[in-house]
């Protein structure tokens, strides 16, 4: 009995002991889902973004998104040529991990290989859609890049543009192999990425020499593995769990909350309407209830820091008698108020969407509007929420949380408010004139050329019902120097981690 | 048996191509996957060119074709979502699932063997109230609760073992735990109910009456004869995990072929779909064909 009680202990011992241990420089973050590629063309997805961005693979420019400022990266100088070229200086010295020289033939072919038809790119999609990217080289370490239609912020868009070595094929990679500061170790399916620092990067060493990414998607158990010394960063955790200062922080992350309005449809054609709608809802209710305390009451469809923004715009105020007013007022002039408006919320865009959209409902049926709620999955949110819209549509608003962490108006305001934009719902001449305007507008003269516009759309059109600029929340462990910011939302740079 | 085994493989194999047809059409009913796949800002030339790399522009009965030529060769496909052939997802995750269920099934097996036989050698005594009581909390208790509370418990509070992952055997305890609590519930209650019909036999009372002890008149003769309705349920609850248990899966972690299905169907990523009900399917061929087997090797009367 004692042989057999003292085999179990040692036997017990032994797998305690076999537990792993972890090293200095080594870290643990727990992301919500597991990465489906490793792939630098995809990287403008969160996830991937997270553990490929500026660690794995670099941009020419990096976007400062607290600031809205654009640096340096690979690239350590740009400027205009003429109206439609850019010239871009890169870096020297920089190689990528295989051993291979950095060279303006490997921006060719990033280029070339993430706007191909041969492969789906994310960022091809995302970022160079709809126009026609022409990429010389000049010499070894300078590039031209000429774009149709004229692009003012290129240096902006090469901010998205990972560079891969020009033998790349043109398809997916299981191996991504960049000039950032580290390489991709281990990748084993469904149970974690390992990425290591590697020798000969160009810039600083970082202290961070492994990170291992581990994929779960229950919010509690993520938040709970800080707590168990089993993670040291979940970029991503539940308001509701959100509940130790020492280790979690709300950080903006560059996500608007809005009701998109089909202004083409009675009764939300009528702008006494859809004054109702905004007088309507009392945002203040929301903050620290269903929304976390910390988010900010929109006014237009991008975050204050984004170039252009417009600081004069306030937040509609909670007036419900007004709005009944107005849709009294409506009524008499013969706008059918009564018809059913639908409204279309996603389920799961948000912590506590249902809630939200149940509240909104009764917010508006308070004012006289017949409002019925629809939630749907997020396929055929896509439908409703995109054109084409259906001929035979009634009225619709569409809850949709629009992202643009890229620091310009550009990347939102013509999709959601331009005639011919995806996921516009309304058509104005002059608004189209004044974004296309905006658009092309250079230097300093591009900031002021946007903030008219959001007046426009906000107070002279009220096109849409904003209703919150988001936060996320994040959980550190006390060991690390390291503080979320609006860019955690789609970046994780392990270079910038420190311990104390 | 050879000639009960092939006629076996030939009706699963009717079925199986039956579920082929039926998945492949029904999911694409769902509708098209563009919309997931590429950021909503993109263009309808990018959403073309999406639908032409994955074939999805073709009539649907050309994808049929095609999809029912590559199968002769065993290629479901390359999973829209991760790029990869979608057998080779479908195995990585099906390693899990398997792994998983063939140690809970054990565990469960031999623990309510063991459990029920003795509760139903004394019914009312010690082991019949413990048999009762994880009856009852195996029915009523819902796993992601009783997973939740243990890694609460067992991993926040304690600290004995790890929320989740699947590095060392430790962290195999949460999710076997918990995976085994419903299916040893219902299995200890068939055992319980058999034996008892067993243990009041006239040759158990015979043995019982020359002084044959307790245990070889349980495990030896009582046993044999009360276990066939016990494989019968056994090899139902497999069935059911070698589905893959999502909610284990997703809460601790384990990259099983539950939470690969329930991902796969709303990104509908058809491929994967298709060959995880294929691989799934022919594992619950296989394991069926175990069961008949097992059959023949408990009641000598029963011969194929």
């Amino acid at each position: 009995m004692r042989h057999t009680t003292a085999r179990l202990m040692g036997g017990v011992a032994a797998l305690v002991l076999a537990a792993p241990a972890w090293a200095e420089g080594e870290i643990t973050i727990a992301l919500n889902e597991e990465l489906e590629l490793v792939e630098p063309c995809m990287a403008s997805q969160s996830n991937i973004g997270r553990v490929i961005l500026q660690n794995i693979s670099e941009t020419l420019t990096e976007l400062d998104p607290t600031n809205g400022q654009l640096k340096p990266r690979l690239a350590e100088s740009w400027e205009e040529v003429d109206a439609d070229t850019w010239r871009f200086k890169l870096r020297s010295g920089v190689t990528f991990s295989d051993g291979s020289a950095f060279d303006a033939a490997d921006v060719k072919h990033s280029m070339e290989r993430t706007v191909s038809t041969t492969i789906s790119c994310e960022i091809g999609a995302k970022f160079f859609g709809g126009m026609k990217i022409d990429v010389a080289v000049v010499d070894d370490t300078t590039v031209e890049i000429t774009s149709d239609p004229a692009q003012p912020i290129l240096p902006l868009l090469m901010s998205t543009l990972t560079i891969v070595p020009s033998e790349t094929p043109v398809e997916f990679v299981q191996t991504p192999v960049g000039t950032g500061p580290y390489v991709l170790a281990e990748w084993n399916a469904g149970q974690n990425i390992i990425l290591t620092a590697r020798e000969g990067y160009w810039g600083e060493a970082p202290q961070v020499t492994k990170a291992t990414y581990v994929f779960r998607s229950d919010d509690a158990v993520r938040a709970a593995m800080v707590g168990t010394g089993e993670a040291d960063i979940v970029p991503l955790i539940n308001q509701n769990d959100a509940t130790n200062p020492a280790t979690d922080f709300s950080y903006p992350n560059s996500e608007t909350t809005y009701l998109r309005v089909d202004n083409m449809t009675a009764p939300l054609n009528d702008i006494r309407v859809r004054k109702a709608l905004n007088l309507a809802i009392d945002r203040d209710a929301f903050l620290g209830t269903l929304i976390p305390a910390d988010a900010t009451k929109a006014v237009q469809m991008v975050v204050p820091t984004t170039l252009g923004s417009n600081p004069d715009l306030q937040p509609w105020p909670f007036d419900p008698d007004q709005a009944k007013a107005l849709v009294e007022e409506a009524r008499a002039a013969g706008v059918p108020v009564d018809t059913e408006i639908e409204m279309v919320c996603r389920i799961g865009n948000f912590p506590n969407v249902t809630e939200v959209c149940e509240a909104l409902q009764q917010m508006f049926a308070d004012v006289g509007l017949n409002v019925k709620l629809t939630m749907v999955e997020v396929a055929e949110w896509v439908q409703l929420y995109s054109k084409p819209f259906a001929e035979d549509r009634g009225p619709r608003m569409v809850m949709a949380m629009h992202d643009n962490n890229r620091g310009d108006p550009v990347f939102s305001m013509y999709f959601k408010y331009a005639c011919e934009g995806l996921q516009s719902g309304l058509c104005d001449a002059d608004l189209d004139k004044m974004i296309a305007d905006a658009t092309a507008a250079t230097g300093d003269a591009r900031g002021p050329a946007w903030q008219p516009v959001f007046k426009k759309v906000h107070e002279d059109l009220v096109a849409d019902v904003f209703l919150f600029h988001m936060v996320g929340f994040s959980r550190v462990a006390e060991k690390l120097d390291f503080v979320p910011t609006i860019a955690t939302n789609s970046e994780l740079q392990l270079a910038q981690i420190k311990f104390k | 048996m050879q000639k009960f085994l092939t006629k076996r493989a030939i009706a699963s194999g009717i079925s199986l191509m039956i579920l082929v047809v039926l998945v492949f059409f029904l999911s694409r009913l769902t509708g098209d996957p563009t919309d997931l796949y590429l950021p909503i800002d993109a263009s309808l030339e990018a959403r073309e060119n999406f639908r032409e790399i994955h074939g999805l522009n073709d009539p649907l009965i050309v994808q049929f074709g095609r999809y029912l030529g590559d199968l002769v060769t065993l290629d479901f496909g390359d999973s829209i979502r991760k790029s990869r052939p979608a057998l080779e997802v479908v195995l990585e995750a099906f390693k899990w699932t398997l792994a998983l269920a063939l140690i809970t099934i054990a565990l469960v097996s031999f623990a309510a063997i063991v459990l029920g036989s003795l509760a139903a050698f004394n019914v009312g005594g010690v082991f019949d109230r413990i048999a009762t009581f994880f009856s009852l909390i195996g029915a009523s208790a819902p796993d992601f609760w009783i997973a939740i509370v243990a890694i609460v418990l067992f991993s926040v509070n304690l600290g004995w073992l790890p929320t989740s992952g699947t590095g060392t055997v430790w962290h195999w305890v949460l999710p076997i735990a918990v995976l085994f609590i419903r299916p040893f519930g219902l299995i200890l209650q068939v055992v319980r109910g058999s034996m008892i019909t067993a243990l009041s036999s006239a040759y158990v009372k015979t043995a019982r009456a020359k002084g044959v002890k307790p245990r070889p008149v349980i495990f030896v003769h009582g046993l044999r004869n009360g276990m066939l309705p016990v494989v019968t349920v056994i090899g139902d609850q497999a069935a059911g995990m070698l589905n893959g248990a999502v909610v284990v899966e997703s809460i601790f972690g384990f990259p099983g072929v539950g939470k690969l299905m329930i991902d796969s169907i709303l990104q509908r990523d058809f491929t994967v779909v298709l060959a995880a009900i294929m691989v799934t399917a022919f594992a619950i061929f296989l394991m069926n064909i175990l069961i008949d087997i097992a059959y023949a090797v408990l009641d000598p009367r029963i011969r194929y």
